[in-house]
């Protein structure tokens, strides 16, 4: 099992979400988020006065898939939320031990 | 005979199956009481303890206290009660309450039990408040009656009136506490029955100053002895009748005590008491709709009778004697009175003018003056609404510092929705959904609030926005009217109508109304685009900033906006969607003061043109693929090209499609044509986008002695290039084509690696003996602009002429992996002033000091080379 989170701009969203709903992935969770990457913050004045944005704004999306999915579902998240200008985000893969569905208590497979 | 046990468990069966199916069974309350109060009664005659106590002159009483003594038992309430002694308590009194009680705990009810002699029941009173409130709700239920009349004496003696200032005291601190644990925006969505504001608790309060200030000890006390008026009681026992009626089937539901409406049961129970979906309304918000109207008059009638019986702490002195402000109305202890009824009914105005004065001096209606209010609003008819002395009122209150308190007592004693019908229809609209806190009437003035609030903060952008407008009442009325359309969908586009028609009856300058008319319909425009779409992306900001239109209206906008979702609830508005559509904000607002692609000249033009082309393919080309080319147009390109010439541009580009298809990767079109003129050609060229394109082109055409006067390049949304060169007339005017077909050639060698430009030029430039001899010449200049664009960084070049220049130039910017979206090549006599607009190849203007510096120390040297 693992899971990918992936940081993408949030116009790209419900494009992400169709895609992986496509591939049969069943749920993922969405986070607004904000932070910098090589895409800064900036800087703009009205009247003289500067107003400094440090964080640009993104959403982060987390799915938990059995690893077969992975290639699959990194190549639909990659393709679907390119634009091929800066910020269009990272995807990053994470080992995941055990995943438990707090109402049944099945575990594994059967729990994502 | 059945046991008394017996017929309690009948009886309660029997009213818990008519709660669940009588949807709207309103005495629930009064029966369960009942059935309670009949099984102490008998249990009582059938115990021999009970009997023994009364024949040893230890005589007792059951006294019902809290919830239970006021008969407001709902399904799963606690039943408190005590066995109240004279003087000293009897050992039997433990068995009797055994014997008692038991019973009904193993039924599963949740009853409190105190034995108390007279004196703990008045020392507790004294000690401790919330035992006095119970207490003060107390009911005699069976035992010995007159026990209870003097302990009724002895409490109203001894406890109320000796401590009257300290517990009023102590429940406006209760109310304080409540305010703020309950106030936030989590028990709007699930409103909580009984502490909630607006809930039953401020019901009890009401009793409880009642009793403390006026010895009232029932209910309907409050109607008899005029503390309340009939319709004020009436409305209050219909909006109490409905909670305790969704109180009773939210425990049904729950299957236990609780009194927070989660959202898990608010569906549910909208259909259990009989709601139905109607008027594009689902069932559930006409349910919420409904219970918030009902909370909502229930908190205005308890804020005007506290703020009128209890005594006021703070006040500063000067306010404490009655000082006329009107003709008419009198300012007393921070409150607002009517001089009389009859001076309403000979100036009707006043009803608005008493609001006037609130969104000046910031005060309160006093509670006679809400009363004679609503007995007065019938007096607010067509002709009270259309006058002038009136619309002039209404906006100068808008004007006001204190709009919304005004407002806010305006929707609260229901003059709103009368002078503004309009409002009342979409007032008690609820959305079903975790987002929208408030009912459309309470959001609007919410948003008022917000925009209102905003002039006292200081250092903010917004801030400065709202200072600077030029009309703020405009920003304001529109706050107040951008949901009026709020019925189903497309509430921006009815809400428009509607507006059109208040803003008449207003009187509202007319061109002051096309603004908020526009601010109506275009209230969602910034936060969805913000969120939605790439803003990046140049076409997207130009379409929005054609909508606009001017920065006055974009500054609007955005405030509007802003107060919208403060005003909507926490998950509308964060630094995260504020960051978007700030920065959609500023973008907008480049546009718009580069006064170049947002004109509203330009936006018709570009309309204009469009249509034009329609006409000229119609047949050709179907609607749909003509829809996808118009797409990826970039509005500078439709801006600057005829239709005649676009249709042009469209068959170059699906030729070039078709040679795509073919495999041919380095694919190109090009297409000739002379100018009317005898004097120069232009050349159209077109190929998927790369990087060091135009170079290639521009040395290809030096090569072929070819004189580049100006030049357009643009690159569609979708990577098509689109070069349109004004070139000057062939060596052989007599052959033009075969100087074309040499480029061709040189273009394609160029592509594949067969031709190298910088050879073949450096050869053409050797001096020879027939060179121009020098002319006079202007040192080069390069000028580097990042401030123009939001979305390209601006190299502007201004040098002397020379073969192969603009190669030279251009191929510097390859260089430097800077990728050209949009070039303005220009030569005048001998000179040439270039504006390229390049970005790097993230897209992204150029930003890096160093890459700057590079950029314009290359073009230097470069152009000084001659």
């Amino acid at each position: 099992m693992k899971k990918i989170e992936a940081i993408i701009k949030p116009f790209k969203l419900d494009d992400v979400k169709d895609g992986l709903s496509g591939i049969g992935i069943k749920g993922i969770s969405v986070t607004e988020i904000k932070g910098f990457g090589r895409q800064r913050g900036h800087k703009e004045v009205y009247r003289g006065a500067e107003y400094q944005v440090d964080f640009v704004s993104k959403i982060k999306i987390e799915v938990v898939l059995e690893s077969e999915l992975v290639p699959e579902a990194v190549k639909t998240i990659q393709e679907k939320a390119h634009t091929g200008q800066i910020g269009d985000g990272k995807i990053f893969i994470l080992p995941v031990e055990e995943a438990i569905r707090i109402r049944t208590g099945e575990t594994g497979k059967e729990a994502i | 005979m059945k046991s008394a046990f017996e017929e309690l468990k009948e009886a309660k069966a029997h009213l818990v199956k008519q709660l669940s199916e009588d949807t709207c069974l309103k005495d629930f309350q009064a029966s369960y009481t009942e059935i309670i109060d009949q099984y102490f009664r008998a249990s009582l005659e059938e115990s021999e303890t009970g009997r023994g106590l009364f024949k040893k002159k230890r005589p007792f009483t059951f006294v019902a206290v809290g919830g239970y003594g006021r008969k407001e038992l709902c399904l799963h309430s606690d039943i408190d009660i005590i066995i109240l002694f004279s003087s000293k308590i009897p050992a039997e009194a433990k068995d009797l309450a055994e014997e008692i009680f038991f019973p009904l705990w193993n039924l599963g009810l949740d009853l409190g039990y105190g034995v108390r002699t007279m004196k703990d029941c008045l020392s507790l009173c004294r000690d401790d408040f919330e035992v006095l409130t119970s207490m003060m709700d107390s009911r005699f239920i069976c035992g010995d009656s007159p026990l209870y009349l003097s302990l009724m004496e002895n409490l109203q003696k001894k406890v109320v009136v000796k401590k009257s200032m300290a517990f009023t005291r102590w429940l406006d601190d209760q109310n304080k506490i409540r305010m703020d644990k309950f106030g936030d925006a989590s028990y709007l969505l699930e409103p909580h029955l009984k502490e909630g504001i607006g809930g039953l608790r401020d019901y009890h309060h009401i009793l409880w100053i009642a009793r403390t200030c006026f010895d009232l000890r029932t209910p309907r006390d409050l109607e008899y002895y005029g503390k309340l008026s009939h319709n004020e009681y009436r409305e209050l026992e219909e909006d109490l009748m409905f909670i305790w009626l969704v109180r009773n089937h939210l425990h049904l539901i729950s299957g236990r005590k609780n009194d927070q409406l989660h959202f898990d049961y608010q569906e549910k129970i909208a259909e259990q008491i009989g709601f139905k979906n109607k008027g594009g309304l689902l069932a559930v918000e006409r349910f919420l709709g409904k219970l918030h109207s009902c909370m909502a008059s229930i908190k205005s009638l308890h804020k005007s009778f506290i703020n009128t019986h209890l005594p006021k702490r703070g006040l500063s002195k000067k306010r404490d004697k009655p000082e006329i402000i009107s003709n008419g109305l009198t300012l007393y202890q921070d409150e607002i009175y009517f001089d009389s009824s009859t001076a309403i009914l000979s100036n009707p105005f006043l009803l608005l003018e008493i609001f006037e004065k609130c969104s000046v001096l910031c005060c309160r209606l006093s509670l006679e003056s809400m009363r004679l209010l609503r007995e007065f609003l019938y007096l607010v008819d067509d002709t009270f609404r259309a006058s002038e002395k009136a619309t002039q009122l209404f906006l100068t209150i808008i004007n006001n510092k204190y709009t919304f308190e005004a407002l806010d007592q305006m929707f609260e004693t229901g003059f709103l929705e009368v002078f503004i019908p309009e409002f009342g229809e979409i007032k008690d609209r609820v959305q079903f959904d975790a987002y929208h806190m408030f009912p459309v009437g309470r959001h609007s003035l919410e948003t008022v609030r917000q925009l209102k609030e905003l002039a006292n903060r200081k250092e903010l952008l917004l801030h400065d926005l709202l200072l600077d407008l030029a009309d703020p009442q405009s920003i304001f009325l529109a706050a107040f009217l951008h949901d009026i359309g709020k019925k189903g969908k497309d509430h921006s586009r009815k809400g428009k109508a509607i507006a059109t028609t208040i803003l008449k009856r207003l009187g509202y300058d007319k061109k002051k109304t096309e603004d908020i008319l526009f601010l109506i319909r275009h209230h969602l425009l910034l936060a969805e685009t913000a969120t939605r779409r790439d803003l990046n992306d140049e076409k997207i900001v130009v379409t929005c900033s054609r909508t606009i239109r001017d920065v006055e209206r974009l500054k609007m906008l955005y405030l509007l906006t802003w107060a919208d979702s403060k005003a909507t609830g926490p998950k509308a508005w964060n630094e995260w969607i504020s960051n978007l559509v700030q920065e959609l904000f500023f973008k907008i607002m480049h546009i718009l003061e580069g006064k170049e692609l947002a004109t509203a000249h330009a936006s018709q033009k570009g309309k204009n043109t469009q249509s034009q082309v329609r006409g000229l393919v119609a047949g050709k080309i179907s609607a749909h693929d003509l829809d996808k080319f118009f797409e990826v147009m970039t509005p500078r390109y439709l801006l600057n090209s005829s239709p005649h010439d676009i249709v042009r541009h469209i068959s170059m580009v699906e030729q070039l499609g078709k040679t795509s298809q073919q495999f041919e990767p380095s694919a190109f079109v090009i297409d000739t044509r002379q100018d009317s003129g005898d004097d120069y050609w232009e050349l159209v060229f077109s190929a998927k986008d790369r990087p060091g394109l135009f170079s290639d082109l521009s040395g290809v055409l030096a090569i072929n002695n070819i004189n580049i006067l100006s030049a357009d390049i643009y690159t569609w949304r979708d990577g098509t290039a689109l070069d349109i060169f004004q070139v000057s007339r062939p060596l052989d005017p007599i052959h033009p084509e075969e100087t074309w077909q040499h480029v061709e050639r040189d273009l394609k060698n160029t592509f594949k690696g067969k031709l190298s430009l910088a050879y073949r030029l450096g050869q053409k430039a050797e001096p020879s003996i027939l060179s121009d001899r020098k002319k006079p010449s202007r040192p080069p200049k390069v000028i580097i602009d990042n401030e123009s664009s939001d979305f390209f960084t601006l190299i502007e070049v201004f040098a002397d002429d020379r073969v192969g220049l603009l190669y030279d130039i251009t191929h510097t910017l390859f260089e430097l992996r800077l990728d050209i979206r949009i070039a303005i090549i220009a030569t005048k006599v001998d000179q040439i002033a270039d504006v390229f607009y390049v970005r790097d190849l993230e897209g992204q203007k150029v930003k890096d000091e160093d890459q700057l510096k590079e950029i314009k120390e290359a073009l230097d040297y470069k152009l000084g080379l001659t």
